[in-house]
């Protein structure tokens, strides 16, 4: 734990800037939905979720950049510094995947609290328990789905890369995992589509379809939506959790057997 | 034994780091590794450190495999490895948080030493980097330290500065390997010296003995080497 700790605060050493720099661009999206001036009282909601579904996107390619500068380290000499330390592998990729994560879930609860406000622009107050599934449920339950994994690819491929050096024989190996990158997540995506919706669905937003309907909002609903909301499918949040701690797993054992 | 490499050879993608290495290393001695660019110095430290595994042959230290007895021995790299922002306390903090034999009193008595300045290391010459590096390896308390080319690229005064805090900080039951290419200076400091050539060892020797023959480790140096 003492190892944990100071490994932890080794990582907010490093990417502080960028956490910052990540975090404070929230303002910037903030300020780009007040931007929104259409007269269209439903268009100018459409346009602000859009622009917080942008800001959610690019939020998870800053926050695998922040974590995938490993690549420095290995030039630099300070990851032969980290291999010899007393940690194991697993718990180096741990504080890795922790600091970004910790970092991902302050963006997109406050993500979740700009889609709030953009409703209450729209003039739309839900209650409570619709207020904590757009603040907590969906941030985390994005962050479980989409985020983590991504996070912890990004962690597997730097690891690897660092290992390996990608150089020489290893070319084939590190060629082949980054082109199967989309080939991956493409039969992950068919698997997880397959094997949705067995187990009891999730009801999330209810509260806010009703008051659209309520206010006779003109808005496209897709199929999953209902007067009970969206109903939101538990499978791909536990595939792709597990997913993600098989990925950090094989991370750290990479990192137990690399040469510096 | 503290350590020891039982025909072990290196290898890389196209060369050979060390070939058919057999090595004791005894607790307590200041073992100077030298030999000419690219004689295996940098790799035999580095599979002492567990940095490298060997291609075959085998190496333990402290009585194991070196990467499971990481914890127990330092490694000073010839890279300047420190992060830019690192300052001397963000360093202590570092360390004092990894290794439970980090004492802190004898780091501030080697940065004080070492003339180290309390700022970043990037706003630091690499003089004073390879002091502060020096510092944070030194303040362990381990066994064996494993030092390559601590004197590389560093100014005259600071070498000698590093080279009197090793006289002052080693203790008899710790071992020191040192590389270095500054023979010269570093000659009074070495109990035994191992000259690699080509990744073999050309010649194992007592540096006193050497001195009773009435010749000096530099002039083996070129003896050997040349």
């Amino acid at each position: 734990m003492r190892g944990f700790k100071t490994l932890l605060w080794l990582e907010y050493r490093r990417s502080r800037v960028w956490a910052a720099a990540f975090l404070g661009s929230l303002a910037f999206w903030f300020w780009g939905l007040n931007q929104v001036t259409v007269r269209d009282f439903a268009e100018r909601a459409g346009i602000r979720v859009a622009i917080v579904g942008v800001a959610a996107a690019v939020g998870l390619v800053v926050l695998c950049f922040m974590i995938g500068r490993l690549r420095g380290e290995t030039r630099h000499g300070q990851y032969q510094v980290l291999l010899l330390t007393p940690p194991s592998g697993y718990v180096h990729v741990l504080a890795r995947a922790v600091f970004a994560l910790a970092a991902g879930i302050v963006y997109y609860v406050i993500l979740g609290g700009l889609l709030w406000w953009v409703a209450a622009r729209a003039g739309i107050h839900p209650d409570a328990g619709s207020v904590l599934q757009l603040l907590l449920a969906g941030p985390f339950y994005g962050i479980g789905s989409v985020v983590l994994p991504f996070l912890s690819w990004t962690v597997l491929l730097m690891v690897f890369s660092s290992a390996f050096r990608l150089s020489g024989p290893s070319w084939i190996p590190g060629i082949v995992m980054v082109a199967g990158t989309p080939f991956l997540f493409r039969w992950i995506s068919e698997g997880i589509v397959n094997v949705s919706y067995r187990l009891p669905a999730w009801s999330m937003f209810g509260g806010f379809t009703r008051l659209i309907e309520a206010a006779e909002m003109d808005i496209e609903t897709e199929v999953v939506i209902t007067s009970q909301g969206a109903l939101v499918p538990q499978e791909p949040l536990w595939i792709m959790l597990a997913l993600s701690v098989v990925m950090l797993a094989i991370a750290g054992r990479i990192w137990q057997e690399v040469e510096g | 034994m503290l350590a020891q490499l039982r025909g072990v050879t290196k290898r890389y993608v196209k060369t050979e780091g060390v070939r058919d290495l057999t090595l004791d290393i005894e607790e307590g001695q200041v073992l100077g590794v030298l030999g000419l660019n690219g004689s295996g110095k940098t790799t035999l430290l580095k599979l002492l450190a567990g940095l490298l595994f060997p291609t075959t042959g085998e190496v333990a230290v402290l009585g194991g495999p070196p990467r499971k007895n990481r914890s127990r021995l330092v490694f000073l790299g010839e890279t300047d490895e420190l992060y830019s922002w690192m300052t001397p306390t963000a360093g202590e903090r570092f360390a004092a948080g990894l290794y439970e034999d980090f004492r802190p009193e004898r780091y501030h008595e080697l940065l004080d030493f070492l003339e180290v300045p309390r700022r970043k290391t990037k706003a630091m010459s690499r003089g004073e980097r390879g002091r502060l590096r020096l510092a944070l390896a030194l303040s362990r308390d381990v066994k064996l330290y494993l030092l390559d080319e601590p004197l590389a690229g560093i100014d005259l005064l600071s070498r000698e500065r590093i080279l009197t805090s090793l006289v002052r900080e080693w203790h008899t039951d710790a071992t020191i390997v040192l590389s270095t290419h500054e023979v010269a200076e570093a000659e009074g400091l070495f109990e035994r010296v191992v000259f690699l050539r080509d990744g073999r060892v050309a010649l194992d020797a007592r540096a006193e003995g050497l001195r009773e023959e009435g010749r000096s480790v530099v002039e083996t140096f070129r003896e050997v080497l040349a």
